[in-house]
């Protein structure tokens, strides 16, 4: 962004580019664009009216550090994603990422300083008092007790605090809930190093996660989802052997990640060690391995054959046999573990034992490297926290500075200890629970205003630079207030600059470090490659697991149901929920949104006599709170399950007094490893409450769960498919009805010759893959961002007013019987069916055929008769109910500033309009004029989707059918396609590529 | 170099360019055209603007192409509204030769020096449902195009409305040319 840019210029551009900025308003369908226009005081030489300015910067919202390309529109970033450069996410961007727009953008957001009064309140005073009192503060604090406490930070930032709490002799505590403390300690334990290694799950021939969510939460989702993709679709290209890597789940909980594998193995909960281990010896037994020195754990396998864990596993000896020769035979596999299973007591143990499962099959090196660690072990442990938890309780805690952490959420020991410390800052975006209850709260900015850098992993140098103006003129970087403190002039970026020059001149580079700065801002940062480093098993290794073959202790009664708390896909620990697009995002797996749930297994239901949506108490030794029931297949009967992320009493109008807190059940004390423990007993008592459960599982709009609307092929029989064949084509009509299609199809050609329709178009369609979509939901709110759709909150989402023009349909199969139960997912969006149901109802021509192939919605012509969305096969159509555009309106969707992420290209729609999916026609329309200005056509690829754009799994293509060369077109022809409905004869523009999985039943 | 004489430095530079004859960069009929005295403002039609900013000056008597100001029109779907730096490049130097002139070109000193751009009373107006791509316009009809629908501006000491820019209009237009006239092209 131009140096030489105020505020008042910024602003100026409100009414600077006409019809564009006129959507911006609080104008729909209608509505009276804005009448005055202002111009820039001096015109930015980066911007362009009306075009889109990107810049190059990195996503803070988790510890992954993906690069983004932020979207700007005359000063005002309007979308953000994934930055194509990055090594770590190429491109992609999850929903998490997406949504921190809404973080800029907060109508909640802290825009003053604020100091508690006498009276116990927050009242807004001036920086220079503010400033005057930190000052004071320290000095006084000096030597009696000072501490830091960040989230993750691998960069500058942190390297200032660590440098700023040293000078004034405190201390610097990196808290994150989830902090991968299994993973640090496991890795010392079987290797001797406490790093977080990278995995090569691109590569890999059989994936093996035990418990690690690596799709939803699990250290780099889009980079890992992205690998899992390229290992795990079904591509007949690659030869037989190489077709498709199995994927196996061991957890408690059939996650995002677990919905997605081929195999589900509910291992008792903390037994997933053993089962490691167990098959770790059948490949040394058999001599199925690499040939590696296992010498450190001979005596601890021989302990833990098949026969002596499978009781304890809860899973026959042949089975776990079985398991073991299949990875091993695969050849290059990978074996991983988190999530659940390293959140337990003994979770370094588990995890220590896949280790040296990858180490003996030979993936140690291979698909598992250390040296491009990731960057996650500069969390600092839950123990660290704990302590200091411990010395505020003692009033050895002074002074306490808080900055992009939110423990008062998360950690109630440390709320209970707040009180003992003498003066508590907090530096921050939002008034969470940490902020609101401090002593002088400082505005920081958002990740998108601020300088900052990130090392997502080693070699890995990303840059963070502010996008935009920063939306609150009186918000400062807390980088520029520790070093005011400190007495220097100079600013974060100086800083910043100045480590940056330090390290380019160590590299001795041998270009200028103005050019490396520049060539850094512009392609996001410098990606090198580390060097892998070999690894060989300590002789801690053999140590672990010696106890005898059993399930570790969880706190609560012995015989209550083991409650697991798992971070939630969207919210994550919580710092989502304050974004509304992340609230009404249905969770993957539950498809629940707006609130929390506990997920029971039906036979626990039934004996417990409760239904979805009824309430139960449940009581941990450490907390108590009510949770509705969801009823879930996917879980083992003698465990519940909760997500994290709800129940704030803080944080703005869309977090605050939401559900319940899943935090409240766990301990606050710090396990063996100096991790925390989330899982614990819970007693579970039947309450009288009921609710309905927001959720769109069971909405009357779903497509249903049939088999030939999700069609799974077994890899046996896809592997057979030629090219030609058309194993699910089938009759679009019956027999009779063919004399009446005919005339209609006479007719059809009659008016394809009139006026616009003659000559050659191409005919936009697009194909979805299923066999590599997860289920994730990036995409669901990429298209919320990018056409404006309104979020329409808790109350309109239980009636299913929900307006998401792609929503993703989760149904259970199998489970009866003892059959495996398998979770499928697929896309749905509007078909843009050449032959429309919705056209020939529409009374006044909103809903018709461009010449193009797309099924247009004119809003401006639209009178909401509703005919349309009666006669959709496909139930794609959503009618406005309210208008949610309207300033202060009941059912306002962007309260300001939240309006400034409006996409100027999309009209905002009003109340009483249809709308639907629109194949993102503004990104169509913008380029075919880009290539008329530039004399040629357009070309495929040149047109993505905002859906297609994000989809870490590239499951989504979008193209020209009429163009043979190109990709859709060659994917329509693909021996898996199929058209959802297609006996309706709606000949629709979407094709999808069936499912494959491993095994026998589709 | 303080702040203040690098852009009067700027301000020179555009002088200098804009003393190659205008009408030699951009091939526009040479006609003499001078623009009128208007002494009655009230009879002009078009809104007032809080600057009385002559387009038959500007444009015609002095032949500056249309797109020195409005600078993206034929790469952007927004024609661009001049920065109050580029009415300053100019108006650095030159002062206005009547009482009435200097008042006004006064106005633009002001608004550059205390950093407080014109709010411009909109003209053309397209509801916000209406994408108009003024670049595709352009390309298709020439840099001369601007008149098909904003009227001989060149000639107006006020700029008014002089097409209704209703749909009907557009659409004559484009069925006369016979180029597309499929809804999604401007509504969505």
């Amino acid at each position: 962004m131009s140096e030489g840019m105020n505020r008042r210029r910024f602003l100026s551009v409100l009414g600077v580019t006409g019809g564009g900025a006129a959507a911006l308003g609080a104008c729909g369908v209608g509505s009276e664009p804005a009448q005055k226009l202002i111009p820039y005081l001096i015109q930015p030489e980066d911007q362009v009216p009306g075009t889109a300015t990107l810049f190059a910067t990195t996503c803070r919202e988790c510890p992954a550090g993906c690069g983004l390309h932020a979207k700007t529109r005359e000063g005002r970033v309007i979308k953000l994603e994934g930055n194509r450069e990055s090594p770590i996410n190429h491109g992609r961007l999850c929903a998490r990422g997406q949504a921190a727009l809404e973080g800029v953008y907060n109508p909640d957001r802290v825009t003053t300083p604020l100091a508690r009064t006498a009276q116990g309140t927050l009242e807004p005073i001036s920086w220079d008092n503010a400033l005057q009192r930190l000052g004071d503060h320290v000095k006084e604090a000096r030597g009696k007790g000072i501490a830091f406490v960040t989230g993750h930070e691998a960069g500058v930032f942190g390297e200032l605090v660590d440098e700023w709490t040293r000078g004034v002799g405190g201390r610097h505590v990196a808290y994150e809930p989830f902090a991968f403390e299994a993973l640090r300690e496991g890795n010392r334990l079987a290797f001797g190093i406490p790093a977080v290694p990278w995995y090569g799950i691109a590569g890999a021939s059989y994936i093996l996660s035990f418990g690690a969510d690596f799709l939803d939460t699990w250290l780099s989702p889009v980079e890992y989802q992205r690998a899992f993709s390229r290992a795990h679709s079904f591509d007949a290209s690659r030869g037989e052997a190489e077709a498709m890597a199995k994927f196996v789940f061991v957890g408690p909980r059939m996650s995002l990640t677990g919905m997605n594998a081929d195999e589900w193995i509910p291992a008792a909960p903390g037994t997933e060690g053993l089962l490691a281990l167990a098959m770790a010896e059948v490949i040394v037994r058999e001599r199925l391995g690499a040939s590696v020195d296992v010498g450190p754990v001979r005596d601890l396998l021989g302990r833990h054959t098949p026969d002596a864990v499978a009781g304890a596993v809860g899973i026959d000896a042949e089975a776990i046999a079985r398991l073991a020769r299949e990875f091993a035979k695969a050849g290059r596999g990978i074996a991983l573990a988190g999530g659940i299973p390293a959140h337990y007591p003994n979770g370094a143990e588990i995890v220590a034992a896949v280790n040296i499962l990858n180490y003996v099959v030979g993936a140690v090196g291979k698909t598992v490297q250390f040296g491009p660690n990731s960057s996650v072990d500069m969390a600092s442990s839950f123990k660290e926290m704990v302590d200091l938890v411990a010395d505020m309780q003692a009033g050895k805690v002074a002074l306490l500075l808080v900055q992009g952490a939110n423990p008062g959420h998360s950690l109630s020991s440390f709320m209970q200890a707040w009180s003992k410390v003498g003066f508590k800052v907090c530096f921050a975006t939002m008034l969470d629970e940490t902020a609101s209850a401090a002593d002088l709260v400082l505005p920081d900015l958002h990740p998108l205003e601020q300088w900052n850098d990130a090392r997502p992993r080693a070699g890995v140098f990303a840059l963070q630079q502010p996008v935009m103006q920063r939306v609150w003129p009186d918000a400062r970087q807390a980088g520029d207030v520790l070093l005011a403190l400190a007495g220097k002039s100079d600013t974060f970026k100086d800083y910043l600059q100045s480590h940056w020059r330090a390290a380019h001149a160590r590299a001795g580079h041998a270009k200028s470090f103005d050019d490396v700065w520049n060539e850094a801002l512009q392609h996001g940062g410098v990606y090198t490659d580390a060097g892998s480093q070999s690894v060989r098993l300590a002789p801690t290794a053999g140590h672990i697991m010696a106890g005898a073959p059993a399930a570790p202790a969880f706190d609560g009664n012995t015989g209550d149901p083991v409650l697991v708390a798992f971070p939630s896909a969207a919210l994550y620990d919580g710092r989502g929920a304050d974004k509304p697009w992340l609230q009404e995002l249905p969770d993957p797996v539950s498809k629940i949104a707006w609130h929390a749930w506990v997920e029971v297994h039906p036979e626990t239901a039934h004996k417990w006599g409760v239904v979805d949506g009824d309430y139960v108490l449940l009581t941990s030794p450490f907390g108590a709170v009510r949770a509705p029931v969801s009823v879930t297949p996917g879980i083992r009967p003698d465990v519940v399950a909760v997500p994290t992320g709800q129940g704030h009493t803080a944080l703005g109008r869309y977090a605050k007094g939401r559900s319940f807190n899943a935090f409240d059940l766990l301990s606050g004390a710090a396990n063996g490893y100096g991790g925390r423990t989330f899982a614990v007993r819970v007693a579970v008592t039947r309450t009288r409450d009921h609710r309905f459960l927001a959720s769109s599982a069971g909405d009357p709009r779903d497509v249903g769960p049939g088999e030939e609307i999700i069609r799974v092929l077994p890899l046996a029989r896809a592997q057979q498919l030629k090219p030609g064949d058309h194993p699910f084509l089938q009759r679009e009509a019956p027999e009779y009805a063919e004399p009446a299609l005919e005339g209609w199809a006479e007719e059809q050609r009659k008016k394809a010759n009139l006026g616009d329709y003659a000559g050659p178009h191409p005919r936009w369609a697009m194909a979805i893959d299923l066999s590599s979509c997860t289920g994730c939901s990036a995409c669901v709110t990429a298209c919320y961002a990018e056409n404006n759709i309104a979020t329409v909150g808790e109350d309109l989402f239980v009636r299913h007013r929900q307006m998401s023009w792609m929503r993703i349909e989760r149904y259970w199969r199998g489970g009866e019987g003892g059959e495996p139960v398998r979770g499928v997912v697929t896309p749905m969006l509007c078909q843009h069916c050449e032959q429309a149901p919705c056209e020939p109802v529409c009374p006044v021509y909103a809903a018709y055929h461009t010449p193009d192939g797309l099924n247009a919605q004119v809003y401006n012509r639209c009178v909401g008769t509703r005919y349309c969305a009666n006669n959709c096969a496909y139930k794609v159509r959503y009618f406005n109910w309210y208008n949610f555009a309207e300033v202060g309106g009941e059912h306002e969707a962007w309260p300001a500033p939240l309006d400034w992420q409006l996409n100027p290209d999309v009209t905002v729609r009003e109340k009483g309009v249809m709308e639907k999916c629109t194949f993102c026609v503004q990104r169509i329309r913008g380029a075919q004029h880009k290539a008329r200005l530039e004399n040629r056509v357009v070309h495929d690829g040149d047109i993505t989707p905002a859906c297609a754009q994000s989809c870490p799994s590239e499951a989504i293509v979008f193209g020209d059918l009429h163009n043979e060369t190109s990709r859709v077109a060659q994917l329509a022809a693909d021996p898996r396609g199929y058209h959802v409905l297609q006996e309706l004869n709606t000949k629709s523009g979407i094709t999808y590529l069936a499912r494959v999985v491993h095994g026998e039943e589709a | 170099m303080t702040d203040w004489s690098r852009r009067a430095a700027a301000g020179i530079a555009f002088v200098l360019l804009l003393a190659i004859p205008a009408a030699a960069q951009t091939g526009q009929p040479a006609a003499a055209v001078k623009a009128p005295v208007v002494s009655d403002t009230g009879s002009l039609g078009g809104p007032r603007q809080p600057i009385f900013f002559r387009h038959d000056i500007h444009a015609g008597e002095y032949k500056i192409p249309c797109q020195y100001c409005h600078f993206s029109v034929a790469i952007a779907s927004e024609p661009g509204i001049p920065s109050v730096q580029t009415c300053f490049g100019c108006h650095l130097m030159v002062g206005g030769s009547t009482p009435a002139h200097e008042a006004e070109i006064q106005k633009v000193r002001d608004a550059w020096s205390n950093e407080t751009p014109p709010a411009w009373v909109r003209v053309h107006t397209l509801p916000a449902f209406v994408h108009f791509p003024h670049m595709r316009h352009i390309k298709a009809l020439g840099a001369n195009a601007c008149t098909t629908c904003h009227g001989n501006v060149r000639e107006m000491p006020q700029v008014r409305q002089v097409s209704t820019l209703t749909m009907g209009w557009c659409v004559s237009c484009h069925v006369q040319k016979q180029v597309t006239r499929d809804c999604s092209v401007c509504h969505y």
